[in-house]
């Protein structure tokens, strides 16, 4: 489905720019490199692209200033500010300037896909009500969950984890995107890391110990992620 | 760096200007009352010298008016003889010039009433340029009515005048030479204790920030520059023993987490591994760049609160959801620990504050709390309404805090037990942000030995000093005590 979307990192830091093409890359997008804000302009011009994630700390001409000259030329692909300085000047500055959203460095991995993902969606269809992954089932509409016809009993946010686990299946999803879409923490510093801990152990003790397909992995030092096959765990 | 003598020369120079000026003006007045003394004078001369010459004017035999010859017997009259005199007829001829006026006139014109009313005087410039004061009269002579006109050059009195003037002036450069040495060492004086205070001050760089100025009492003001000065360089000091402190201790706590991300990595790549195992040592490093990540946001946070970069925005809402919001974000971990988490006390104490703010103050008590008390434990966090301010206190059955370590808790990176603490993965900034914004509101924290207090006051009574309010956790030591009763 997401095949075939095309999309340009203008990012001057090499050893980042190669991760977010790999990484790219491996979530099956199309990855075109700008090192600098002219360079990016020029394959704007030449190429037809989906998304561009755009550095704001770039040499020569900001990320801002390329971002605001593409708005003016009546460029509207959804752009995504990648940026060190998350002040709230700086995020206003950016979203002025035409960024569809903004994200600060240091990011999860997982978090800038899920971020691409949304952009890429915008408009489309969204959230279906019933959500289903092997044998498991969700019904958004009745809030409840089923596996292999078995309903399985969740707390409320035990229902919202999983509802956003397997509307993101598939993909590892971040602490902190746990944080703050779950939890609605906004604070990056609130310790909340063993709650999530914890209420997925939970979680996972009423998804899969009763079955032997598992569905519900930890990815070390990245988060969890949702998906049929169990080659890692 | 500006010139030291520069205040006192200009000071000084200030100083002169405003002694000259004076000098001037009271030249100036002087001048002219002398020189109006000096006319009057004139004036009554003349009309003195008029009435002497009234007395020896006669006519001869043959009609023509004359001055007697013997005139020069009376002192007074001898007078006469310098003096410029006219007669003229009530028509305007000429009756009678004396030798020194000679041919020249005092005047074609009679004007009216001239003379009329004893005398009349005025000023007159003779046709040679010559500037007299002019005494005119009406006097009949043997019968006949005449005008006598006396002048007098008034050559002699401002030779006089000048010479009076130059008494005034001569000794002004030496009075202004005075006021300006006396000035400069007076300025010079004044000042000198401002310089010790500089040159004291040039000395105290940042490793002697411990020094003071000496303050001397005797020295007025000054003295309260210094004392001004001395309490600015106690918080100087204060700062940047902070600063030190907390640079130190953010190394160690960086430096910790790249070290064992590169021993993983190194470790990890000096052997052939299965991919499993390869993956294992990234997601080791990974979970350090995360500790990482988390740190520096951390550090971010308390930065811009120190630099108070972080706007409040203030709402009305009972203590009791602030808890109860804590307690269900919690509650998972507590169930797993086998800890209970109460909330007592008042019931509808309402608090006005920056929710998202004291939440996260609460949060970082309340997890610190969790993370010391032992499985089965109890944790409280207690509301209490007292004098207008609204307490929150978070007491846990843990070990407690060390009476010595009561006022450090709320230090950044301070940990009771470092090796402890730093596998339930706290970088010690918890507290320290909990105080921070706690602090926004100005009060004092107290720590005390049965877990920590969370003292919340209750702006209610004057929320608007909330509005658009600039953190700046420099409030630590103004606290606000509000009137009691302002809870409603």
């Amino acid at each position: 489905m997401e095949n075939w979307v095309n999309i340009l990192v203008v990012e001057d830091e090499p050893k980042l720019a190669n991760a977010l093409r790999e990484g790219l890359e491996a979530a099956c997008y199309d990855v075109s490199l700008a090192k600098s804000g002219e360079e990016g302009f020029y394959l704007l011009y030449s190429t037809s692209f989906d998304l561009v994630l755009l550095d704001v700390m770039l040499p020569g001409r900001s990320g801002c200033e390329i971002l605001a000259q593409m708005r003016r030329n009546g460029i509207g692909i959804p752009v995504l500010l990648l940026t060190a300085r998350d002040s709230i000047e700086d995020r206003v500055q950016g979203l002025d300037a035409g960024a569809d959203d903004y994200l600060v460095k240091p990011f999860a991995f997982p978090e800038l896909l899920a971020r691409c993902r949304a952009l890429l969606r915008r408009g489309g269809p969204e959230k279906p009500g019933r959500l289903t992954l092997g044998g498991l089932t969700l019904d958004a509409g009745r809030r409840t969950v089923s596996r292999d016809g078995e309903l399985i009993e969740l707390t409320a946010r035990e229902y919202e984890l999983l509802e956003y686990l397997i509307r993101n299946q598939g993909a590892v999803v971040s602490r902190e995107m746990l944080a703050r879409d779950v939890w609605k923490e906004s604070a990056r510093a609130t310790p909340i890391d063993n709650v999530i801990d914890v209420q997925i152990a939970r979680l996972r003790r009423k998804l899969d110990d009763p079955f032997e397909q598992k569905l519900l992995h930890t990815v070390r030092g990245v988060g969890f992620i949702l998906k049929e096959d169990t080659e890692r765990s | 760096v500006i010139d030291r003598h520069h205040i006192r020369i200009r000071l000084t120079l200030w100083f002169v200007a405003a002694v000259a000026v004076v000098l001037l003006l009271y030249s100036a007045a002087a001048s002219f009352v002398l020189l109006r003394d000096l006319r009057t004078q004139l004036v009554r001369h003349s009309v003195q010298d008029v009435e002497t010459v009234e007395g020896l004017l006669y006519f001869t035999p043959q009609g023509r008016l004359m001055l007697r010859d013997d005139y020069h017997n009376h002192p007074e009259s001898k007078r006469v003889l310098e003096r410029l005199v006219e007669v003229r007829s009530p028509e305007g001829g000429v009756l009678f010039r004396n030798e020194a006026l000679g041919s020249r006139s005092l005047g074609e014109i009679l004007l009216p009433h001239e003379g009329e009313g004893g005398y009349s005087e005025r000023e007159f410039v003779l046709a040679d340029g010559l500037r007299v004061e002019l005494v005119s009269r009406r006097h009949a002579v043997e019968g006949h009515p005449t005008i006598i006109r006396v002048a007098y050059s008034e050559d002699s009195l401002r030779r006089q005048f000048r010479s009076d003037l130059l008494a005034f002036i001569l000794p002004a450069p030496m009075i202004l030479l005075l006021a300006g040495v006396g000035g400069y060492v007076l300025v010079s004086r004044a000042l000198r204790p401002i310089q010790q205070m500089a040159r004291k001050a040039e000395e105290i760089k940042s490793d002697r920030l411990h020094e003071r100025l000496a303050v001397n009492p005797a020295d007025g003001e000054l003295a309260d520059l210094a004392r001004v000065f001395n309490a600015l360089l106690v918080r100087l000091e204060q700062s940047f023993e902070q600063l030190r402190r907390f640079t130190s201790d953010a190394s160690h706590e960086l430096r910790t987490p790249l070290a064992a991300m590169r021993s993983v990595g190194e470790v990890g790549l000096q052997k052939d591994c299965a991919a499993e195992a390869y993956r294992d040592v990234i997601g080791s490093m990974l979970e350090e760049a995360n500790k990482l990540t988390r740190l520096v946001d951390s550090l971010l946070t308390i930065a811009r609160a120190d630099a108070g970069q972080i706007h409040l925005s203030p709402s009305r809402f009972p203590a009791k959801d602030l808890a109860r919001e804590c307690v269900s974000l919690f509650e998972v971990l507590l169930e797993e620990n086998g800890q209970s988490l109460i909330v007592d006390g008042s019931e509808d104490a309402i608090l006005c504050g920056d929710w998202l703010l004291l939440r996260q103050a609460l949060v970082n008590v309340v997890h610190n709390a969790i993370k010391y008390t032992p499985r089965g434990g109890t944790i409280a966090i207690r509301i209490r309404e007292s004098d207008g301010h609204v307490t929150l206190q978070v007491e846990d059955s843990g070990p407690g805090i060390p009476e010595d370590d009561l006022v450090k808790v709320f230090d950044r990176f301070y940990r009771v037990e470092r090796g402890r603490s730093r596998e339930s993965g706290g970088a010690g900034l918890g507290l320290s942000i909990a105080r921070w914004s706690r602090n926004a509101w100005r009060h004092d924290q107290r720590a005390n030995r049965k877990g920590k207090r969370l003292h919340v006051p209750d702006r209610s009574a004057r929320p608007s000093m909330m509005q658009g309010m600039t953190v700046s956790p420099r409030g630590i030591n103004a606290p606000i005590h509000l009137p009691s009763g302002a809870t409603s």
